[in-house]
């Protein structure tokens, strides 16, 4: 048992942490809330590419830091303590460890060395936002449907896909630029622009497949697992720096001639607040720990994108209310927060859908408490 | 961060259970059931004596203090293991005072008494509050004066629990009526029961559980029974809180409670020929409690990792023994309703054991811990305080 945070990931927070504090102050990040591009900083992207930070989980072999999932973890939580415009999750954790792991030593030799420089870029979706039928066609496969919310769609040289097939699941690469896809902007909660695709008979050829039917099925397992971690972890961080801001707002906002923090009410909400993120914190790196350790994990996954779910909400309400009216003033950033919370709550599923899937696996005999 | 034992403590985590299981014996269980929970009977003390014996109870002790030397966490794993057996632990005495005196005591307590408290000899009962004096425990009005070399105490404690079968109350006696602060003016004693000036009346609860008021009549200590420095109670007393707070929210029974309730869904019937369990509604309850059980279980072996470090922090034991004390009602709502109006028969019209009867004590007990051990309120405050760095009102 050990609940230190290893040195390679202190390392990693504090160096991601710097890159964040230096780059992304509140009018850096206001340029972005509206971005008809999308929501992406190409010159921080270089700098984490620069200092390593997109290889730490890929095998030195393809230039990468060779290290753990949960080495992972600061980073994605320092994303979200900053909400960085970068797609960590979408090309580091899904596109970039998908190639890795599936890839032959061709596609790896293709795209890990350019993806870890930064020099392209990958995008992501999950099943949750996939409506596509796939058709084998000779050696390829042949896409029709849409995909929603896909961000930086516009930007990516592919977007990695987990679609469903006959027997299992594709994992695929799809070029955006390619006959028959169609980018349609819309805009997300955050403010964000991201892109629904259609996929009108898009051929994608044998060289851009990954996995296909069952090790397709267990591919695309492994990523949703990975996918949903991320989301929590990330979400630790969104959670995290908004109980900051409301701790110290409330220390220093005077009202009947005394901080309003001196009030049980307002101390006790921002307490509860407090008990909600050990709780998020705990289940989430876990979760993360499990990954790196190649444990079963489908039930600690459950558990913590609950948490996540649950915590994000709860958060979100009670900074805003304790912030009074400058919490949704957009000259404060405690609003972009709340959004982002959001998104991560929803993202691959609420914590209905994740109390049903820990509920399906109680019911199957697991879950037990040993 | 890992947080699966290591091979070595699952051996021990499997031994203890082995142990426990051949421990509680028909009788055993049947007497503890009879006391509601809280021991006291011969075959419990006997049972304690066996463990203290057998040298379980000061597993993770030092050697020096009679212990085996293996550590804070393989001590949790003993404390979590006899709670999930059923055995009503006494582990204010063991697990908060018992670490207290080692540290704090004079000689005669850490050479006579703690080595005792491991042999399962030895219990205490804790004499904190008072008819007026419970959240603001530091204006206590129990006195301690000096007599030539020892004490004269005077004065009345409540919620005195388990002091009917303990042999010494832990008190907390203001020895400094004049102190500037009046947490400054407070000092720990141990009261042995034998003294003539010593009564204790019983308190019946809501959920059966007797506790007691206990009565300070010219009781006459010597000096050797004070804990401490003089008017250095209040750093004992928050120690031992801290501690306690920890084993107050032992997540070990719930999670037991949690399985059996689950396999029982599992294999019974509604009417209509369904699994219970195949009810959308009993898998919700169940994957919440599930949810909870597990970030508690993580906040407990994350604070006993922490003391295994030397770095207990205020607001992190604040934290679970909130979470813990109202995570628990919940639970045992939630665990309640699966088993519908069941959940409602006393366990003394059920079959010994059942999980009906112990999931209707257990939601009717439940509240005690919420306020007991620090008002959860209070421990707010300590973690908007210590936790957060915000501003405290002035009290």
């Amino acid at each position: 048992m050990n609940f230190a945070e290893s040195e390679v990931q202190t390392d990693t927070r504090d160096l991601a942490r710097r890159i964040f504090e230096q780059r992304m102050g509140s009018q850096e990040l206001a340029g972005f809330d509206d971005a008809p591009e999308g929501r992406f900083d190409s010159s921080l992207w270089r700098t984490l590419a620069e200092a390593g930070l997109l290889g730490i989980s890929v095998s030195d072999l393809h230039g990468g830091m060779g290290l753990e999932f949960a080495a992972l973890a600061p980073l994605l939580e320092e994303a979200g303590r900053a909400l960085a415009p970068v797609p960590i999750i979408e090309h580091v954790v899904l596109a970039v460890a998908a190639i890795e792991i599936y890839g032959d030593r061709q596609q790896c030799e293709r795209w890990l060395p350019a993806a870890l420089a930064g020099d392209s870029l990958f995008t992501a979706a999950l099943p949750h936002a996939a409506e596509v039928n796939c058709t084998p066609e000779g050696e390829a496969l042949r896409l029709n449907g849409s995909v929603a919310l896909v961000p930086l769609a516009n930007l990516a040289q592919y977007i990695l896909l987990v679609v469903p097939a006959d027997r299992g699941q594709n994992v695929l690469l799809v070029d955006p630029r390619a006959p028959g896809v169609t980018l349609h902007p819309q805009r997300f909660t955050t403010g964000e622009t991201r892109f629904s695709l259609s996929l009108d008979d898009v051929l994608v050829p044998p060289e851009q497949l990954l996995a296909t039917a069952a090790a397709g099925q267990a591919a695309g397992q492994w990523l949703l697992q990975r996918a949903l971690t991320a989301h929590c972890l990330h979400q630790l961080g969104v959670c995290e720096r908004m109980l900051e801001m409301t701790a110290a707002y409330t220390g220093e906002r005077q009202q009947f001639g005394v901080p309003i923090a001196t009030f049980q009410a307002v101390g006790h909400r921002a307490a509860n607040i407090y008990i909600d993120l050990e709780c998020l914190r705990l289940t989430a790196r876990q979760a993360a720990s499990r990954l790196s350790q190649e444990l079963a994990a489908d039930t600690e996954i459950a558990i913590a994108k609950v948490w996540a779910g649950d915590v994000g909400h709860r958060t979100s309400y009670a900074a805003q209310h304790l912030h009074g009216g400058t919490g949704i003033d957009r000259d404060y950033p405690l609003w972009r927060y709340c959004l982002f919370a959001r998104a991560n709550e929803l993202a691959l599923g609420g914590s209905a859908c994740h109390l049903s899937t820990l509920g399906e696996i109680i019911a199957a005999g697991g879950a037990r408490c040993s | 961060m890992q947080v699966e034992f290591s091979a070595k403590q699952v051996r021990l985590r499997d031994e203890l259970r082995a142990y426990f299981a051949a421990l509680m014996t028909p009788e055993l269980q049947a007497e503890c059931q009879r006391d509601l929970g809280e021991g006291g009977g011969p075959l419990w003390r006997a049972a304690l004596r066996q463990m203290g014996a057998d040298g379980w109870i000061g597993l993770g002790w030092p050697e020096h203090l009679g212990g085996r030397g293996m550590g804070p966490v393989e001590q949790f794993i003993f404390v979590e293991e006899v709670m999930r057996a059923g055995y009503p632990f006494p582990f204010l005495t063991t697990e908060s005072i018992g670490p207290v005196l080692a540290e704090y005591g004079n000689a005669w307590q850490r050479e006579e008494l703690v080595p005792r408290i491991l042999a399962g000899d030895l219990l205490i009962s804790i004499g904190y509050s008072e008819p007026e004096a419970g959240t603001d425990l530091a204006s206590l009005r129990t006195r301690a004066e000096r007599e030539s070399d020892g004490w004269i105490i005077n004065g009345q404690k409540m919620w005195t629990s388990l002091a009917h079968f303990c042999d010494y109350t832990w008190l907390a006696a203001r020895t400094d009526p004049a102190a500037e602060k009046k947490h400054r003016g407070i000092s720990l004693f141990l009261v042995p029961h034998s003294d003539p000036g010593w009564h204790c009346t019983p308190v019946h609860t809501l959920g059966d559980v007797r506790t007691n008021a206990t009565y300070y009549d010219n009781v006459r200590v010597s000096d050797q029974h004070r804990v401490g420095e003089i008017n250095g109670g209040w750093r004992l007393i928050t120690g031992q809180l801290n501690r306690e707070r920890l084993s107050l929210v032992n997540v070990g029974p719930t999670a037991v409670l949690f399985d059996a309730v689950a396999d029982w869904a599992t294999h019974t019937h509604t009417v209509d020929g369904r699994r219970v369990i195949d009810q959308d509604w009993v898998r919700a309850n169940l994957a919440r409690v599930r949810c909870g059980i597990e970030a508690l279980k993580l906040m407990c072996y994350r604070q006993v990792w922490a003391m295994s470090k030397g770095q207990l922090g205020m607001a992190e034991a604040s934290a679970a023994k909130v979470y813990g004390s109202e995570f628990f009602i919940e639970a045992f709502r939630a665990l309640g309703e699966i088993l519908g109006q069941g959940s409602l028969v006393r366990a003394d019209s059920c079959p010994q054991g059942a999980l009906t009867g112990r999931v209707e004590r257990l939601y009717r007990t439940a509240s005690i811990i919420t306020f007991g051990g620090g008002t959860n309120e209070i421990q707010r405050d300590i973690i908007a305080a210590a936790g957060l760095l915000m501003p405290r009102a002035t009290r």
